[in-house]
Formats: C-alpha cells, structure tokens, sequence
C-alpha cells in the first residue's frame, strides 16, 4: 500500500467534468484499489457519487492511497492529476 | 420577465404496462435507456455515470440483504446517497441529488413495470410541480408552458436550464401548496432573456454589468452572477419625499451598495433628475422643452449644494468600507468638457475636506455619453474622463431628433440606425484612444439581437436590466 497527501487547489470544487475525468483515470487501473481520504471520509476513487460526495474544495487536504497493481506509478499519475487541478 | 397564466398541477404519470423486472435486470435496462439518451443530450451521460457507479448498487444490494424489499431499498438507498450531497455546503453538489433521484426513479419504476406517460398540458399554463426532474422534461411539451413554478429544485438544476434557455420564466424554492388548478398566477424570472446575451458577454471576454435603482436590485444581479454594476440610479433616494436625503442618509445607502458589490465595480449616476422626472422640492421655471432644459449634470451644477452632498456621501461610503472595490461616479447629460472638469474639481476638494481620509480619491468620474455634443467631442472629453458608458436611450432620441413617445416619428427612433452605429463608433474610439474603458447602458445593452454588433463595436461591457 502506497498513499500521498495533496491539497485540492481547483478553485471551484472537484466538479462533474474534473470529477469523471478522475473516475475514468482511476477505472484504468482495475487491479488497484484506490480511495481518497478528505475530512473523515474515505471513499472508493473508482465511484462518482462517492468522490463527489467528499465536497472536495479549495484548500483541503486529499490522501491519495493505492493498494495493489503498479502502486508507485498509479500514485503518481492521480497525484498528477491533481496537480493538474490549479487551472480548472 | 414575467408570465402569468393558468396554473397546471403537474402529476407524474406513469402507465403500468411492462413486466416487473428484478433490481439487476431493472439496473441493467435504465443503462440502455440512458446510454441511448446520452448521444443526444450529455445531461443524459452525466445520469449514466449515475447509474454505472459502484456505490449505487453496492448501497441498493447492501439495503436488499438486509432484508427491505427491492422497491424499499431503492427508496433508502436513494434517500441516503441525495443525503450526503445535500449536506454538502455547494450549490452544484446539491443540485447533483435531483439526478441521483432522478437515476433512482427510472430504476424503481422499471423494478415496478411502470413506464413514463407523456403529460398534456394546454398551452399557455403556468406548470405548478413539488418538483421536476429531468426525465419528466422528457414527457413535457415546453412549447404549451408559459411558466414554471417548482417548490423543490436548485436555481442550477437542469429544469431550470433547460427553461431558461427556451424563454420560459421559472420560479423555483416557492410554497405551492395553495395553489388549485386553474388558479391565475404569475411567475417572476429576471434571469430569463439575459442567458443568452450573458453567454455572448462572456465568451467574447467582455464583462456584464446589471443596471439597478435599489440596493435590493444590486443583491439580486450580484446573485444573478453580473460582474459588476454599470448603472446604479440614485433617484430613488430623491423621489417621492418632501425634502432631500441628508448626507449620513446617503452614505448609508452607498456603502451598502459598496457592500453588496463586494469588490466588483459600482458606477453610480449622479442624480438625473430634470426633464420628465421632476423633485418634490425643487421647482425650477416652467420650461418649454424640458428635455432640452435643466437636468443631468444642469440641474446639479444649478444646485451645487445637492451635488456637494451626494459627493460627499459617496466619497465617505467609498473610504470608509472594508470592502476594496472600484467605485465609479457617472455624470449623466454631459455636453460640455468644462462640466466633467468642475466635477472632478469639487470631488478633489470634497475629498480633501474629509480629512480623516488617508490615501488617494477613492472614485473614478466618468461621462454619460447621451448627447450628440459628447459624441462630437469624444476624443477631447475622454482626456478627462476615467470610463465612458453609452446611455442610448437619450443618445437615440437626440442623434435622431425622435421623440421616443410620438408614435408619429418612432420609425426614426431606431438605436441601430446608420447614424446612431456612427455614434457609437466615435465613442468607442474616443475611449480607446484615451486607453479608458467604455460601456453602454442603455435599453439596447439589453436586447439580445443587438449583442453581437455592440461586441463588435467594442463596448467593453454591457450593462442589463436583470428584473
């Protein structure tokens, strides 16, 4: 098991499209668990509802966590993908 | 806009005609349905990715093994997904719970073998709906609706979106429980007709500015989504009451029109009063021509005293808030360049009696550009001026020599005449030439058939009427 904390910077919320595209990126890799951990809540990163559900906003801190497969790479390119965020 | 019409009570309808399905084969059939819908509309896609989610059946299953029929789990597990996104301090994420239910309902009525009725409604109805989901758009004809009133929903909810696009007003988060078939009522939405000039405004850069004459109005067009406020009538403080509102009375109003800017920028007119809007307190001598005689900036210069104050309040109510924003004075009725000049003058010395005010002047003064006279000498007026807004509803009727209210020469009152494009180009290319920015706020910023050509000319921002 891997896991990394970022800080969420989309500035208006992890929303529909943000909110699929991560759905898509982590459907991906269907060997790995992946879960993302915000403010008391740990949800399946594979889920819309669920990772909709974190009410993700600016400034709060995600745990990016990866249990099997790949787990350094997949690590990364979520991790990436948040980074990506900044802009939206 | 308003609407007003018979109200129609929206029922569901459903006709029980298919054959019961269990919750998998029920799951797997709305799938289909939505991926079919999806190619057409991408609201559609949004409800398959619902419908695909892992929590969606994982909740529903995890209701079944514990023993609650199919239909019952359904209901629980809808209720306790919509719960988490409606705790949710987000009004996109709360709107997101009428898809989830609106997923959940295609799923119960297919474990049901119910299937959607189409709902004839008589043309011309105010809908009156507990709530409208977007498969229930599928079964309305939108043409017969002249209004939609819903008690639940979110002002971002498709319904509203989808209406909104098509001009029909929507009210939604109303009680609708007094209203009975057939009653007549009236549905007020000041966002319909502005959607499509907003889209426009914003796709070409430029900002939307919301004309208002109360700071009630200001809260709404903020609410609304402008980008600032490019007209704040100030006449409402001087109409209607027997003398003229003290400066501390002023202020107040100011600041809360500051306030409720939060940060964006307030362009707020002088008082344009003179010509058909006349003050209890003043009566100037009997003119022949009023809208030829003493108003706008006359009327102010004739009265030093009413203008002093109103400067004076809106200086203070600009130092003194928190609330860092641009605050802009709008001289209305400019002809002549001495007029802009003697403003800015008696703001620099109001500013400088304040004393206590630390810092530079914390307004910019820009001109109304409504008179042939400003047009003709833009480019010298725009050296003194910090913005330019074009008021074409005044410009149209001088440029064209029209009265607006004789029916006999309307014709000639056209805001886009020949002529009148001219103006516009002159004072457009004053402020560009001056490097300052240049708005219209007048009738014609709010007629969507006329955005694409004022874009085009180059106004900087338009200033609508929301309400």
């Amino acid at each position: 098991m891997l896991s990394k904390k970022v800080i969420f910077t989309g500035r208006s919320g992890l929303h529909a499209q943000p909110a699929s595209k991560l759905v898509q990126l982590v459907k991906g890799f269907p060997d790995s668990k992946i879960t993302l951990s915000a403010a008391d809540k740990c949800v399946n990163a594979a889920s819309m509802l669920s990772v909709l559900s974190l009410g993700l906003a600016q400034g709060m801190e995600v745990e990016v966590r990866v249990d099997g497969g790949d787990e350094e790479a997949i690590l990364l390119s979520v991790v990436d993908f948040f980074a990506s965020l900044t802009e939206a | 806009m308003k609407a007003s019409g018979p109200a129609f009570l929206f029922i569901r309808r459903t006709s029980s005609g298919a054959a019961p399905l269990s919750f998998m084969e029920a799951l797997e059939q709305v799938r289909r349905d939505l991926a079919r819908y999806a190619e057409k509309d991408t609201l559609f896609a949004a409800h398959l990715e619902i419908a695909d989610d892992p929590l969606l059946r994982e909740t529903v299953e995890k209701y079944i093994s514990d023993g609650l029929t199919e239909q019952k789990a359904i209901e629980a597990a809808c209720a306790q997904i919509c719960q988490t996104f409606t705790e949710i301090d987000d009004e996109y994420l709360r709107a997101r719970a009428d898809d989830v239910r609106d997923v959940f309902n295609r799923i119960s009525r297919a474990v049901a073998g119910e299937v959607a009725a189409d709902v004839d409604v008589p043309r011309g109805s105010i809908l009156v709906a507990e709530e409208l989901l977007p498969s229930d758009t599928v079964s309305l004809n939108f043409d017969h609706l002249a209004g939609i009133i819903c008690h639940r929903g979110s002002t971002t909810s498709h319904v509203c979106i989808l209406a909104r696009s098509k001009g029909i007003p929507i009210a939604v988060g109303l009680p609708i429980n007094a209203i009975r078939p057939g009653d007549i009522v009236e549905v007020e939405d000041p966002l319909v007709g502005t959607l499509p000039i907003a889209e426009k405004v914003r796709k070409a850069g430029r900002k939307l500015f919301a004309n208002a004459g109360s700071v009630q109005e200001i809260r709404d067009a903020m609410k609304a989504g402008a980008d600032g406020i490019g007209l704040f009538r100030t006449e409402f403080l001087f109409l209607g009451r027997p003398n003229i509102p003290s400066e501390k009375e002023q202020e107040a109003i100011y600041r809360n029109a500051i306030e409720a800017c939060n940060g964006k920028p307030l362009t707020i007119r002088l008082l344009d009063a003179g010509g058909d809007k006349t003050l209890p307190w003043y009566s100037p001598e009997p003119e022949d021509n009023p809208f030829l005689g003493v108003r706008g900036i006359r009327l102010l210069l004739a009265n030093p005293e009413i203008l002093r104050v109103q400067i004076r309040a809106i200086l203070r109510a600009a130092a003194g808030t928190k609330i860092i924003g641009k605050t802009r004075i709008m001289i209305p009725m400019v002809t002549r360049i001495d007029e802009v000049r003697t403003v800015r003058d008696l703001v620099g010395a109001e500013f400088a009696l304040l004393g206590d005010v630390n810092g530079s002047i914390p307004v910019e003064i820009g001109a109304m550009i409504e008179t042939p006279a400003a047009v003709l000498n833009a480019v010298e007026l725009a050296a003194v001026c910090d913005f330019f807004s074009a008021g074409t509803n005044d410009l149209t009727q001088f440029v064209m020599a029209a009265d607006r209210g004789n029916a006999a020469v309307s014709y000639l009152y056209d805001a886009l005449s020949p002529a009148m494009k001219k103006a516009l180009e002159m004072t457009v290319g004053a402020a560009r030439f001056a490097g300052i920015p240049v708005g219209i706020c007048g009738e014609l910023a709010s007629d969507p058939s006329a955005t694409e050509l004022l874009l085009k000319l180059g106004f900087d921002s338009l200033s609508i009427s929301f309400s």
